[in-house]
Formats: C-alpha cells, sequence, structure tokens
C-alpha cells in the first residue's frame, strides 16, 4: 500500500541458535496506531530494536517512511522516536535536563528543545517538577518522563515498547490521552503491551506474536468475531486462544 | 560536531550532580598536594627570635646586638634578666644571650669579654643555630678588636689618634665582610627542591591516569542506564558520542591537573610563568593519550567490572613501567618496555620541563607520542566498538 508508513518483511534475528524473531512481516499504516502483542519472550522488544536501528537484522527487509532501515539508517532516525521497555533516562538530572538533552540529540536546536520540553511536560502533566531530579520521582512519573523523552524532536514514528507498566490508571489514562491527539496530528505508533484492554481500545489493528512468529493479525474486531461474539468476546480471550495458556519465560 | 559538545556538557553536568564524586576528583588533588607539602614543603630560611639580655650600657653591647639583628631571618627581643630568667623557667624559650655589664668596658681595656648563654637543656635545635650565628657574630667582632688592638701596638710609634686606627680598621673589616676573600653563597630554589622536583611528575601523571579509568567506564555506565540505546536512535553518531564524551574527560583531568600545579606554583615556587604553562599543554595532551586508551577500554568492555579490571591492569602496567618514581637502567629490557608506556613520555617531558628548567621545544618529540596515542586511541576505540551484540551502530 503506499499509505504503509513502516513496511517489514520477513524479518529474522537468532541470539547464537535461539531464534528470538522468525519471519516477522507487517506493515503499519501512516497514523495508524499498531498493536504487537505477544507473551514473555515472543520477540517484541527484539522486533523493535531492529526497527529503530539499533540491533542489525540476521534477513529481511525494514522500510521506514521510505528509506531502508539497513541502507539509510541515518534517515530513518531523524523520522522516529523510541521510548523503551526500560527506563533509559538520567537519574541524576532534572526532567527538563533530559528532555532537552534528548530533544538536542534528536535534531532541535537551542530555545526550541526547551520549549518542548516544556510543552511536553505539560502534556505529561508534570511541568511543576520540571525542575526535580528523576530519582526523585515516583515510578509512574518517570514512566511518563520515559514517553516524554520519546516525543522530542517531533517523531513520525514512535515506538513504545510496554509503556504502561507499573503505572496508575489516572497516568495510564493521560498516556492513552495523549497517544490518540498525537495520532490526530498524524503520528503513527507501534505499541506493545500485555494489558488486551489497551490495545482494543487504542489500536487500530494488532499483531499477536508468539515464538518469534506472527500468529495473527487483524483489528481488534475481527480478531474477537473470530472466536465468539465480539461484543462479549475480549481481547484477552482471543490472546489465551491463540498463544495458549502455558507460561513462558 | 555541536552534537559532541552537548554530550560534553551534559557529562559536566552529570558530573557536577554527583556531590561526591565532584567532591573527590576536586579535593583529591589538594589532598595530594597537602601530603607533599607536608612532605617536602616548609620554610626555605631558618627565622628565630634572639632573646637578649643586655646588661651593657656601652657601644660594643649596641653594636653587637646590631649585627645579630642584621643576621637575615633572626630578630632581637631584648629583656630584663628576670623576664628571661622566667621565660626560661617556663621553657617559653630555650636559649637566652646575656650581655654581663662591663662588656664594653673590658673590651674597651683589650681584654677579652665574655658572653653567656643560658639555655634550657641542648637549647633546641633553633636555639643551637641562633647559638651558633651569636658565635660567629662576636666572632666578627672580636676579631675585629684584635686587628684593632695589633695595629694599634705596631704603630704605638707613630702618634696616630686612636680614633682614625679604629676607622681604617672598620673599614678595612667591613669590606672584607662584605666581599670575602673566601666566598660562600647559598643558593635557594623553592622548598626541599630536588624531592618536589622529582615527585610531581610522577603525581601529575598519577592523576592523569584517573582519566583513563574515568574514560574506561563511561560508555559502560550509558550501557546500564539503557541511555545508550535510547541514543543510538536518535541523529547522534557513535563518533560524536565518543568525541563528546573524550572532550569531557579531558576538561575533568585537565581542571585536577590544573589544581595540583597551581599550588605547586604558588607554594613551591616551580615555575616560571612559561614554564607552568608549557606544563599545562603537556598535561592537556598526555590527559588525551590516557582518555583515549580509557576509551577503547570503554568500547570493549560489557560490564563495569570488566571495564574496571581493564583499566585498573592498564594503569598499573602504565604505572610501574612507566619511569613514575624511578629511572629505568639504560640500555635494560625494563627501558625496552618502558617506551610502552605513556607515562615514560609524559615524565620526560615533566622532567625536562620541571627539573631541568626546558621549554615545550624540548618536549616536541614526547608530545608528538602522546598526541599520536590520543588521535589513534581514539579512531580505534571507535571502530572496534559495538553498540550492541549484533549491533550495526
Ligand atoms: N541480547 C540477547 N541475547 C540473547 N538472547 C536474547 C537477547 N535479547 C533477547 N533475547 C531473547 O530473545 C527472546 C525474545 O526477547 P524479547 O525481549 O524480544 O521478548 P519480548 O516479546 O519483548 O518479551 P517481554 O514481553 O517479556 O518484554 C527472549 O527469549 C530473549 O531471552
Ligand atoms: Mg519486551
Amino acid at each position: 500500500m503506499a499509505d504503509d508508513f513502516v513496511v517489514v518483511k520477513d524479518l529474522h534475528k537468532s541470539f547464537k541458535d535461539f531464534k528470538a524473531v522468525n519471519g516477522v512481516s507487517f506493515t503499519i499504516a501512516k497514523g495508524e496506531v499498531f498493536g504487537l502483542l505477544g507473551p514473555n519472550g515472543a520477540g517484541k522488544t527484539t522486533t523493535i530494536r531492529m526497527l529503530s536501528t539499533v540491533l542489525e537484522a540476521d534477513s529481511g527487509d525494514i522500510t521506514i517512511g521510505g528509506y531502508s532501515v539497513k541502507k539509510n539508517a541515518e534517515a530513518v532516525r531523524t523520522l522516529i522516536g523510541v521510548c523503551p521497555q526500560e527506563l533509559a533516562l538520567y537519574e541524576d538530572l532534572s526532567a527538563l535536563d533530559n528532555m532537552v538533552f534528548f530533544g538536542h540529540m534528536s535534531g532541535l536546536e537551542g530555545k526550541a528543545a526547551h520549549d518542548q520540553a516544556m510543552k511536553n511536560l505539560k502534556l505529561m502533566g508534570l511541568e511543576d517538577r520540571a525542575k526535580g531530579k528523576i530519582a526523585k520521582y515516583s515510578g509512574g512519573m518517570k514512566r511518563r518522563i520515559n514517553l516524554a523523552v520519546a516525543l522530542m524532536g517531533n517523531p513520525k514514528l514512535l515506538f513504545l515498547d510496554e509503556p504502561t507498566v507499573g503505572i496508575d490508571p489516572q497516568s495510564r489514562n493521560n498516556i492513552f490521552e495523549n497517544i490518540k491527539a498525537l495520532q490526530k496530528q498524524g503520528l503513527t505508533v507501534l505499541y506493545t503491551t500485555h494489558y488486551m484492554e489497551e490495545a482494543d481500545r487504542l489500536c487500530q489493528r494488532v499483531a499477536v506474536m508468539d515464538g518469534g512468529k506472527i500468529i495473527a493479525m487483524d483489528t481488534p474486531y475481527n480478531l474477537k468475531k473470530k472466536i465468539g461474539p465480539p461484543d462479549k468476546t475480549t481481547l484477552e480471550d482471543v490472546f489465551l486462544n491463540l498463544t495458549g495458556r502455558s507460561l513462558r519465560d | 560536531m555541536k552534537r559532541a559538545l552537548i554530550i560534553t556538557l551534559n557529562e559536566v553536568k552529570l558530573y557536577l550532580q554527583d556531590k561526591g564524586d565532584l567532591a573527590f576528583g576536586l579535593l583529591l588533588p589538594i589532598l595530594t598536594f597537602a601530603l607533599m607539602f607536608g612532605a617536602f614543603g616548609g620554610d626555605t630560611l631558618f627565622t628565630a627570635d634572639a632573646t637578649i639580655v643586655n646588661e651593657d650600657t656601652g657601644v660594643y653591647s649596641q653594636q653587637l646586638i646590631q649585627q645579630i639583628d642584621d643576621v637575615d631571618g633572626v630578630t632581637v627581643k631584648l629583656l630584663s634578666a628576670e623576664e628571661a630568667d622566667a621565660k626560661l623557667d617556663r621553657s617559653d624559650i630555650l636559649l637566652a644571650l646575656y650581655i654581663s655589664s662591663d662588656f664594653s668596658d673590658t673590651l674597651m681595656a683589650g681584654e677579652p669579654a665574655q658572653l653567656t648563654f643560658k639555655q634550657r637543656g641542648n637549647g633546641g635545635t633553633g636555639g643551637q643555630i641562633l647559638a651558633s650565628i651569636i658565635r660567629g657574630v662576636a666572632e666578627q667582632i672580636n676579631q675585629q678588636f684584635q686587628v684593632y688592638n695589633g695595629v694599634k701596638v705596631a704603630v704605638a710609634d707613630y702618634n696616630i689618634p686612636d680614633g682614625t686606627i679604629q676607622v681604617v680598621v672598620l673599614s678595612v673589616v667591613e669590606g672584607e665582610q662584605q666581599q670575602p676573600t673566601v666566598g660562600v653563597t647559598e643558593e635557594i630554589t623553592g622548598g626541599s627542591s630536588e624531592f618536589i622536583n622529582q615527585y610531581l611528575p610522577g603525581i601529575i601523571t598519577m592523576y592523569v591516569l584517573f582519566s583513563l579509568s574515568l574514560s574506561a567506564m563511561t560508555i559502560v555506565e550509558e550501557r546500564k542506564r539503557g541511555t545508550l540505546e535510547r541514543l543510538l536512535t536518535t541523529r547522534l553518531s557513535v563518533g560524536e558520542l565518543f568525541f563528546g564524551k573524550f572532550i569531557s574527560i579531558i576538561a575533568r583531568g585537565f581542571i585536577q591537573t590544573l589544581i595540583l600545579l597551581l599550588l605547586s606554583y604558588a607554594v613551591f615556587q616551580m615555575f616560571t610563568p612559561l614554564s607552568f604553562l608549557a606544563c599545562l599543554v603537556v598535561s592537556i595532551v598526555f590527559t588525551a593519550a590516557a582518555a583515549a586508551i580509557g576509551m577503547i577500554i570503554a568500547s570493549i568492555s560489557r560490564t563495569e567490572s570488566a571495564a574496571n579490571w581493564i583499566a585498573i591492569v592498564v594503569t598499573m602496567f602504565m604505572v610501574m613501567v612507566g619511569n613514575t618514581f624511578f629511572q629505568s637502567a639504560p640500555g635494560s629490557a625494563m627501558e625496552t618496555i618502558s617506551k610502552f608506556s605513556i607515562n615514560t613520555y609524559a615524565n620526560e617531558a615533566y622532567t625536562a620541563l620541571i627539573t631541568q628548567s626546558g621549554s615545550l621545544g624540548d618536549t616536541w618529540f614526547q608530545l608528538v607520542i602522546l598526541m599520536g596515542v590520543a588521535v589513534v586511541g581514539l579512531i580505534i576505540s571507535r571502530l572496534i566498538f559495538r553498540a550492541v551484540p549484533g549491533g550495526n551502530k
């Protein structure tokens, strides 16, 4: 599709003999929020790391905004913002310092970085604590800053790897509303989560991964319809139905 | 390039945030310096108060006191006999000179006059030095009288007035004192110059090697924090990241050495303004070389402890074989091995500048080697760096 902002074709990645990602293909349309679901160890983070130019794929092709990740990673980096699964912040610095710093790294100059940092902090409801050290923040506040940093530099594509882990319903709601507002402005999002109702609420389409492969991909509605009446079935039912009940590592 | 400088600024910011680290980094050179000062520093001249009890009213006691007071570093304190005795009793002073009331008259009569030292115990080291200074002065006066008396006897028949003899003798003796036939000159350079000059290069060298451990840790810290991966998804290139870190470490190492050198300059007067600047230049280049080696360690270390251990081993090697505190024998195997330590070159440069009063031009060879290590080290560190196993940046 001409409208596809992200095109992933037959992606493979092994760590030694272990196939973490084993032939993954999908597309994300411009302005779409695409959910990547799957049990622990399914290969979601590994996929995101390859898409975000950190990890090199063993084989397969990734195109983002028309640029090949393999051939033109630099151009891809100007388009993306990443909210990693683990916090990635300078704990000894203030939220503002963190955001301004990453803003500079993402191509913002001087005052523009500061202005955007303040705007994003406001978005996250943290403007009062802008000068506070991250180390003194609560877990939920750190999560919100982790996300806010990803927004610096006006990315066109956002990778959100479990952005809502360990935060209260208020903060979660705040994050949802922000994502929806950003989507309205044309932002494309790749979203991973273990909360199925989140995916149901936010994502236009979801892919369910297991064992390094995509085992189902459709709109939440269509996926639910396949296993029961869509209004009585949850995405969680779909998930358990697809991936089974055995525990993963 | 701009982003590299922002990395540097961020590093500085982080450094300033960590109060403990900051205090350690800045206080350590001052502490080292205090130790150095304790070991090598102190007064360059003997100074003491000479306690004198003068019961004589004649001119010769005045002359004696004047001459004692004229000795550099000696200040005369006149006391009455009771005061002096009391002070001696309380050990406030350890030695006092007593000039008896017949001192001038006795001398005038051409007879030997007596001076008395009263002292507690051996009078203390200061007292002994003082006593010998006073003996020296008395000896001068004594000579003066002997010459005067000898001349007076010899020319007795020519009816020359005593006053004339005295003036001539005095002027000859004084002339002799000012331009002695056997001259003794003292050369005083700042502090106990020998030791400090030998040890300062070693101490600076130790400091600069902190930069090596510091830079060895920078990438691992970033990795552990998760910020390394995050940075890799931005426009920042690894080259910029490395260069920014490299500069921040040089800046930090430089500030430490600057403190050390400034204190040495102020207290030991070891430098001329020019040699001070030359030492700073050597320090920057040396720090750059150490930081570059640290960056190589940083790029191969996956964990903090790995970075730490490799840095320690490399530092130990550099110090041990690098002629840091002792010189390896010329032509020995040790001398050959020492060529592989950047310390060798830094120490050579410092020694040339500090001990041999050389100029920067005399250290060009060492500077070129150290600069080469810095540039090549930084390039190598970048080339062998892989952000993540199987990473592409
Ligand atoms: N650097 C690595 N070296 C070795 N194995 C790895 C590495 N990174 C990931 N793996 C393995 O690859 C598999 C997929 O990991 P990944 O982090 O992508 O899973 P995930 O779907 O994000 O899981 P989670 O929901 O728990 O975050 C796991 O089995 C993991 O152990
Ligand atoms: Mg994950």
